[in-house]
């Protein structure tokens, strides 16, 4: 293998884990604020990635244009999912429950795209869609570096929301501990639901970038779920920089043993992953106190 | 039509009905009237996971038997087809095939789509040695499970889609052969087979293997492929692809800035989203082709024309290789002159066996296990258009190599 390989192999890993890191943080959020287990969000990735190439159809935007209005459109639906849905499930099994709801909301979703837009694979066209430049020897695609651009974006944003603002005190209260929070007089309620509605918003940003350099069919969402529930469960569940740190690592590991192993077997690499934290340290590498009492 | 007809009709049907059942259900094969219209005995997937491939098979059959009965029918009787669904259903079909040779006591059977449905169908025609024709099923297989009554109506098993290709690539001269090939293949036993079928053959020829890529049907990211594709800078890159895969593959090849000499991809490039979905970056790719309504071959001129206005629209490669399956029966029972169960099937089996048949995708032949013996077309898009470049014969326009930057 040569030198110039492994750098490209690396580069990619890195473009690849940038998007994982995005999808990973959204997934987590749903769990650190609800304890709540959603199948569905590849399936709103996937949604989101439909209604990116659906604009640059219809109205020849830029698919990245779309996110004007399906950011906030997914953070209210975020909102009303889990003031409407989870919110009616018991407290004590919202945890499988959750699994339950969502991965019938997955079904609904992946079982509408396909009615809506059938099932041929969609493919954005842009000019710029196969354009790169060379980098310490290695290509880098520009849809790709876009999106992986779109996501660093998106997650500085998220931790500067989360650390910065009352909303995010707020937010991170709820994580932590939502007794003591309500105490101080949190509304949790209310922050559950925003927060949801975040983690939503995450999958509409993810979907955009997606688009840009992916075929999209309906049941693309199921080829997405599991790495991603793996990377959440390494980074400690309700982590989000542990979701982005294990999303990264995953992604160029992932990258770099396809190389000599091929990809049939360098997908397991998140599954791998999984085993070994869960045998070694199940509340996950990164996960705080929440974690561990799961 | 008025009542009265129609219920005339309706007795009268009725009663040939139960004069035919009458007949056959004695010796099976006393009683045969020069007047009595030929049954023939299908199961096909018209509901769950291959109905859409299935009714083009069923297209295909009855744009034959509308061919057949318009011009006078075979050994001058009509052809009556009897279609039964297998819901996609591998018991369904053994069930079915049982039905129509046992009780409906039909003259001959076609084959259902599908390897996973001609299997065990096959197996029932061959317990009650029927001819066994099918338009599905070319992974290899079919051809190992000892089937002595089976032919398959199309150009070429997987492993032969190529062969055209290779063809041309050994006659080069020294100098400008190929020196260096890269494969991606998927997991799949046809996709695989059209990609190693090529291998095998450049391997032999001194054509170096530079990177040999499997992949799961669910890959979706192929930048990892094509970083090692690229790296190589192998002079042919052959992918055996379905359809996204190859879409997804061509985009990350281009993106690393990899230009191969000659880049050939099964499937994916026939389809008419194809173009579409890589940005028009088409020219110069190549793949291997199984039908094609321009294919100048003189039955299949007068099949595009019947069928459009059948139908309103082209064939496709299911409705031709169903009606194939049509033209190679006919063709055995015309030669022999018989077309019922008993010894009958026996004499068309070795009729095929030994002889070849002109069809809508060429003419045809077989080996002992069925295997036809041709090899797919070789289309490569030339300004903006997919055209049949291999072999010269059949040819559109000239193969062109190497291949215009992508």
């Amino acid at each position: 293998m040569s030198g110039s390989l492994l750098v490209q192999g690396l580069v990619l890993g890195i473009l690849l884990g940038g998007l994982y890191a995005l999808l990973a943080a959204g997934l987590t959020l749903y769990f650190g604020v609800m304890r709540v287990v959603m199948i569905a969000h590849a399936a709103f990735l996937v949604l989101a990635a439909y209604l990116a190439w659906d604009a640059n159809v219809r109205f020849g935007v830029d698919p990245l244009a779309s996110l004007i209005v399906t950011v906030p459109l997914f953070f209210a639906v975020g909102v009303g999912f889990q003031r409407l849905l989870i919110a009616r499930l018991r407290p004590a099994t919202v945890t499988m429950m959750s699994v339950l709801l969502t991965f019938a909301v997955a079904l609904v979703i992946e079982g509408m795209l396909g009615f809506v837009y059938t099932g041929t694979q969609r493919r954005v066209q842009l000019s710029y869609g196969a354009a790169s430049f060379e980098l310490f020897g290695a290509q880098v695609a520009v849809v790709k570096l876009i999106a992986f651009g779109l996501a660093a974006l998106s997650l500085l944003a998220l931790y500067l929301l989360l650390t910065r603002t009352r909303f995010g005190q707020a937010l991170r209260a709820t994580i932590q501990h939502p007794q003591a929070a309500r105490l101080i007089g949190i509304d949790t309620d209310k922050v559950a639901g925003y927060g949801f509605g975040l983690g939503l918003a995450t999958a509409a940003v993810g979907g955009a970038a997606l688009s840009l350099d992916s075929t999209i069919y309906p049941s693309l969402h199921w080829h997405w779920i599991g790495p991603l529930m793996a990377i959440i469960v390494v980074g400690g569940l309700g982590s989000i920089p542990g979701a982005a740190v294990a999303a990264m690592l995953l992604g160029i590991v992932q990258s770099l043993l396809q190389l000599p192993l091929g990809t049939t077997w360098a997908q397991t690499v998140f599954y791998l992953a999984l085993f070994v934290t869960l045998l070694v340290r199940p509340q996950g590498f990164f996960g705080g106190r929440l974690a561990q009492r799961f | 039509m008025n009542a009265r007809t129609a219920l005339r009709l309706g007795c009268l049907a009725g009663a040939a009905a139960l004069v035919l059942t009458a007949c056959s259900g004695g010796a099976g094969t006393g009683g045969e009237d020069s007047s009595d219209p030929i049954t023939i005995g299908i199961s096909l997937p018209l509901t769950g996971d291959f109905s859409e491939p299935g009714k083009g098979v069923q297209r295909g059959y009855e744009a034959w038997a509308a061919a057949v009965n318009s011009s006078g029918g075979l050994l001058g009787r009509q052809v009556e087809l009897r279609i039964l669904d297998d819901q996609s259903n591998a018991d369904r079909v053994v069930a079915d095939y049982e039905q129509l040779i046992a009780q409906d006591q039909v003259d001959l059977v076609f084959g259902p789509f599908s390897t996973r449905l001609v299997v065990p169908s096959a197996r029932v025609a061959q317990e009650y040695g029927m001819l066994f024709v099918e338009p599905a099923g070319a992974a290899a297989e079919v051809f190992e499970q000892g089937f002595d009554n089976l032919f398959y109506a199309a150009p070429a098993v997987a492993n032969d889609h190529y062969n055209h290709l290779a063809d041309a690539i050994l006659a080069m001269p020294e100098g400008e052969r190929p020196r260096t090939a890269a494969y991606a293949a998927m997991d799949d036993p046809f996709a695989q087979g059209t990609a190693y079928g090529l291998k095998e053959k450049l391997e032999a020829a001194g054509i170096q293997t530079v990177v040999d890529e499997v992949y799961p049907p669910n890959t979706t990211d192929f930048s990892s492929i094509a970083a090692q594709i690229a790296d190589s800078q192998a002079d042919v890159v052959v992918g055996g692809t379905q359809y996204q895969d190859a879409v997804n593959l061509i985009v990350a090849l281009r993106q690393l800035g990899y230009q191969p000499k000659l880049a050939a991809f099964s499937t994916a490039p026939t389809s008419s989203e194809f173009a579409e979905a890589i940005g028009g970056a088409t020219e110069g790719i190549v793949a291997p082709t199984g039908y094609t309504p321009e294919a100048p071959y003189p039955s299949n001129v007068e099949f595009v024309q019947r069928f459009t206005a059948q139908f309103g629209t082209p064939p496709g490669e299911d409705e031709a290789n169903a009606y194939t399956t049509g033209q190679v029966v006919a063709a055995a029972v015309e030669a022999v002159g018989c077309a019922e169960q008993g010894e009958c099937q026996q004499r068309l089996i070795d009729w095929l066996r030994t002889n070849t048949v002109e069809t809508v995708v060429g003419p045809l032949s077989w080996d002992a296990q069925g295997r036809p013996q041709s090899a797919h077309l070789i289309q490569q898009y030339v300004d903006g258009r997919i055209r049949i470049v291999l072999p010269a014969e059949a040819a559109e326009a000239g193969f062109t190599y190497p291949k215009a930057p992508w």
